[in-house]
């Protein structure tokens, strides 16, 4: 096909903003699929909007009924077919743009005048807010239209996350506004989500615009993986990026998939707080008395001290009064309950349940180094960090070191843009939090306890997103699921996990038939604010020509200045 | 231009008229042909034949119940008969000098013009002139049997047509015929299946 002469593939027959446009097909349905980026065509202005259906159509149901091609000859069955059944294309309008006068017309380069001038506004992709005339000629989408929608892969910031699905073209993601929303990559289990963020990862760091801190629950992302389909080799972040991403284990002497990690992570004692505890409640089967025996032991020894203090009491221990009598030894937990009024079985229960945290061994009284403070000094300076678990990839692991670890970001975060915001200091560097099995810390008993609620509610003013990486989406609390600006999603079959990845958008349910439709690891769905319109895409292979693309591109395009910058000099 | 004349007109009617001949001129016209009637100032009326029907008379009554007819009865009464063999003609347009209008004319031809057998140039030009606008007359004669009318004017047509070359008339015709029928499922489905008997190895 002549790129010039983009073909034909129909003309509007009818519909609206409410109902969808209907769009009677002239080529054989084959040509066009669900989810196809289509341009409509009329006068001065361009709509882009997006295949939602394809239905089979008859001017009298007794043609479709009957198969005339049985009765007349093959010629004639194919002139009637042709005029009596057809296909209609419903189609999601999104968005129009104007594209001024004919480029022949005298009218044209008035149009360009004006708006050099500055006496009209430069012509830019606009939400639809009316439609078409009927007849208006309907095309697929050209290389042109799809990066004037979705940006030139030319231009800094924008990262091919795939490409059109009849096609190919290359559509793209702006990273910049992609970091300043919270955003999501969702799909059941094996459509590809690892992958995805891989993909979007790479994207990320080389931009490198916003430090990454990945909460790497199972390992995946900072060293060499083995793909659990093909057995294919999967380059970690760290083999690609080693100056720049940084492998952080947690707990002295863990390696990650048999490498020593940058550096290890030990949690101080004392920057456990009650609220990380409370956290657990699912985790340490914890009772109601929990909150009470807390308080009680903050209150006896301080927000610093309480978990040491807690550690070192003995339960059961006993020593003979001067009457001879048997009674609680001072160190014991039953003494310090009667000292505080706290019922000993409470304390005695939530001393044995706290026991599996005070076997940990990244929990330490007094680290050797300050590790925590270590992870947010490198994400500050441009570093992005991966934090791998290693063997401590339970829940109860991932929910502690998660939480606490971004409750201090959180407090650093917020006290860099106050700083910034009244003192005029540095502006703070843009950091996204990547959070695999996010429901496990979002689910709706848990998002009130964490810090990543509040994160993916309010601290987009401070710099802090997140990147939620999720198989359940239905399991995340809607409040939190609103305010994701980016949704990437792969095949979803269930309908409550349909429902959440689509909520709060428009053209719900036109999308919805969509996200069941997806090919599994082949195609994923684009929705949401950080793009401008949906569009289902095949999305990009993470294999060795992604690198090359990535990687070799930029070696071309880097400055010296920029490398050397980049060394430090 | 051709000087086959197939009769001479009987009566008249702006959307039809009846042509009246003898036996011996029977054999020119055909069901479905494109007849003209000449007027004044290259001004033609253009028709298809869509009925052609013998009448009895006194004499051919008698001579049916009669038995042991003589052969040459029977030619004197064919050839010398009194009531003419009549075609029955539907107006499909007319032409004014080179113009050709698939429009019905503005009067009617008058008694005893002359009817001429169109020749394949002449189908050629008629039916290839506008969009087959003449095919509303035609589908719009409930009465007649359209489906056989538009078969046998096809068939013809096209041979004309492909005498020039062009193979591909039929096809732009059932086309536009099935745009025009498409609402009319049974009108539809008659006129095709009687163009596959006519047409089987072009459409």
């Amino acid at each position: 096909m002549n790129e010039d002469q983009p073909k034909t593939i129909g003309y509007l027959v009818g519909g609206g903003l409410k109902e969808n446009l209907r769009v009677r097909l002239t080529v054989p349905p084959q040509e066009v699929q669900e989810g196809a980026f289509v341009i409509i065509e009329s006068g001065e202005w361009l709509y882009f909007g997006l295949v939602t259906d394809l239905q089979l159509g008859a001017t009298d149901p007794r043609f479709a009924d009957e198969q005339s091609e049985t009765r007349l000859p093959p010629g004639m069955a194919r002139l009637l077919h042709g005029q009596t059944l057809y296909t209609t294309l419903e189609v999601l309008p999104a968005l129009m743009l104007e594209r001024g006068p004919d480029l022949q017309s005298p009218d044209y380069p008035r149009w360009l005048e004006e708006i050099e001038l500055g006496l009209r506004e430069k012509p830019h992709p606009l939400p639809v807010k009316t439609v078409p005339p009927h007849h208006a000629s309907v095309r697929l989408a050209q290389p042109g239209d799809v990066a004037e929608i979705f940006g030139k892969t030319s231009q800094e910031g924008n990262f091919i996350i795939g490409f059109t699905r009849e096609q190919g073209h290359p559509v793209c993601i702006n990273l910049d506004k992609f970091v300043q929303r919270s955003s999501g990559v969702f799909g059941a289990t094996g459509t590809g989500k690892s992958f995805l963020t891989r993909l979007l990862l790479a994207g990320l760091v080389h931009h490198n615009r916003a430090a990454v801190l990945v909460l790497d629950m199972h390992n995946e992302y900072g060293f060499e993986d083995t793909a659990s389909d093909t057995g294919l080799r999967v380059p970690g972040l760290r083999e690609k990026f080693p100056g720049r991403v940084r492998v952080v284990g947690v707990g002295k002497g863990t390696t990650i998939r048999n490498q020593p990690p940058d550096f290890n992570l030990e949690v101080a004692m004392a920057d456990i707080q009650p609220q990380d505890i409370e956290l657990l409640t699912r985790e340490l089967n914890l009772r109601e008395t929990t909150s009470t025996v807390l308080d009680a032991l903050v209150a006896t020894f301080g927000l610093g001290r309480w978990f040491a203090e807690f550690k070192d009491m003995l339960v059961g221990a006993t020593i003979e009064n001067e009457e001879g009598k048997k009674v609680p030894a001072p160190h014991s937990v039953e003494a310090w309950a009667f000292r505080t009024g706290v019922h000993p079985e409470a304390a005695k229960g939530l001393h044995s349940k706290l026991g599996v945290l005070f076997r940990r061994a990244y929990i330490v009284e007094q680290p050797a180094a300050d590790t925590v403070g270590e992870i947010i000094k490198s994400l500050e300076a441009g570093q992005h960090i991966v934090l791998s678990f290693g063997r401590y990839d339970s829940d109860l692991d991932y929910l502690l070191v998660s939480n606490l670890l971004t409750r201090k970001i959180r407090e650093r975060w917020e006290q860099r843009t106050n700083a910034f915001r009244t003192s005029g200091e540095d502006e703070p560097r843009p950091l996204v939090i990547v959070l695999e099995e996010a429901h496990k810390l979002l689910n709706r008993e848990m998002a009130a306890q964490t810090t990543f609620s509040t994160i993916a509610r309010e601290l987009r003013k401070y710099y802090v997103t997140l990147l939620i990486v999720d198989q359940r989406p239905s399991q995340i609390y809607d409040e939190v699921m609103s305010q994701l600006g980016t949704r990437i999603s792969g095949w979803l079959g269930d309908d409550d996990d349909i429902r959440a990845v689509l909520s709060g958008l428009a053209g719900r349910e036109a999308l919805r038939s969509m996200l069941a439709r997806l090919q599994p690891k082949e195609e994923v769905l684009l929705i949401g604010w950080g793009v401008p319109m949906p569009l289902p895409v095949r999305s990009r292979r993470y294999d060795d020509r992604f690198w090359e693309e990535l990687q070799g591109k930029s070696s071309s395009s880097r400055s010296s200045d920029q490398i050397l910058k980049e060394l430090g000099f | 231009m051709t000087t086959i004349e197939i009769g001479r007109l009987l009566r008249a009617n702006t959307a039809g008229f009846v042509v009246g001949c003898r036996v011996n001129q029977l054999e020119a016209p055909s069901f479905g042909a494109l007849v003209r009637v000449p007027q004044v100032d290259g001004y033609q009326i253009y028709g298809l034949i869509h009925d052609m029907h013998i009448d009895d008379d006194g004499l051919v009554r008698q001579l049916v119940t009669a038995e042991g007819v003589d052969e040459s009865v029977i030619a004197d009464n064919r050839l010398n008969r009194n009531v003419p063999l009549e075609m029955s003609v539907l107006v499909v347009g007319y032409a004014e000098g080179e113009r050709v209008l698939h429009l019905l004319p503005p009067r009617p031809p008058l008694s005893l013009d002359q009817i001429y057998l169109c020749e394949a140039d002449e189908i050629r030009r008629f039916t290839a002139a506008g969009r087959f606008g003449y095919f509303r007359h035609i589908l719009r004669a409930k009465e007649m049997p359209v489906g056989e009318l538009l078969a046998a004017h096809l068939a013809q047509a096209q041979e004309a047509h492909t005498e020039a070359g062009n193979h591909g008339w039929s096809d732009a015709a059932t086309q536009e015929l099935i745009i025009l029928l498409r609402d009319d499922y049974s009108t539809l489905m008659s006129v095709l299946g009687a163009l596959g008997d006519a047409l089987p190895g072009k459409a």
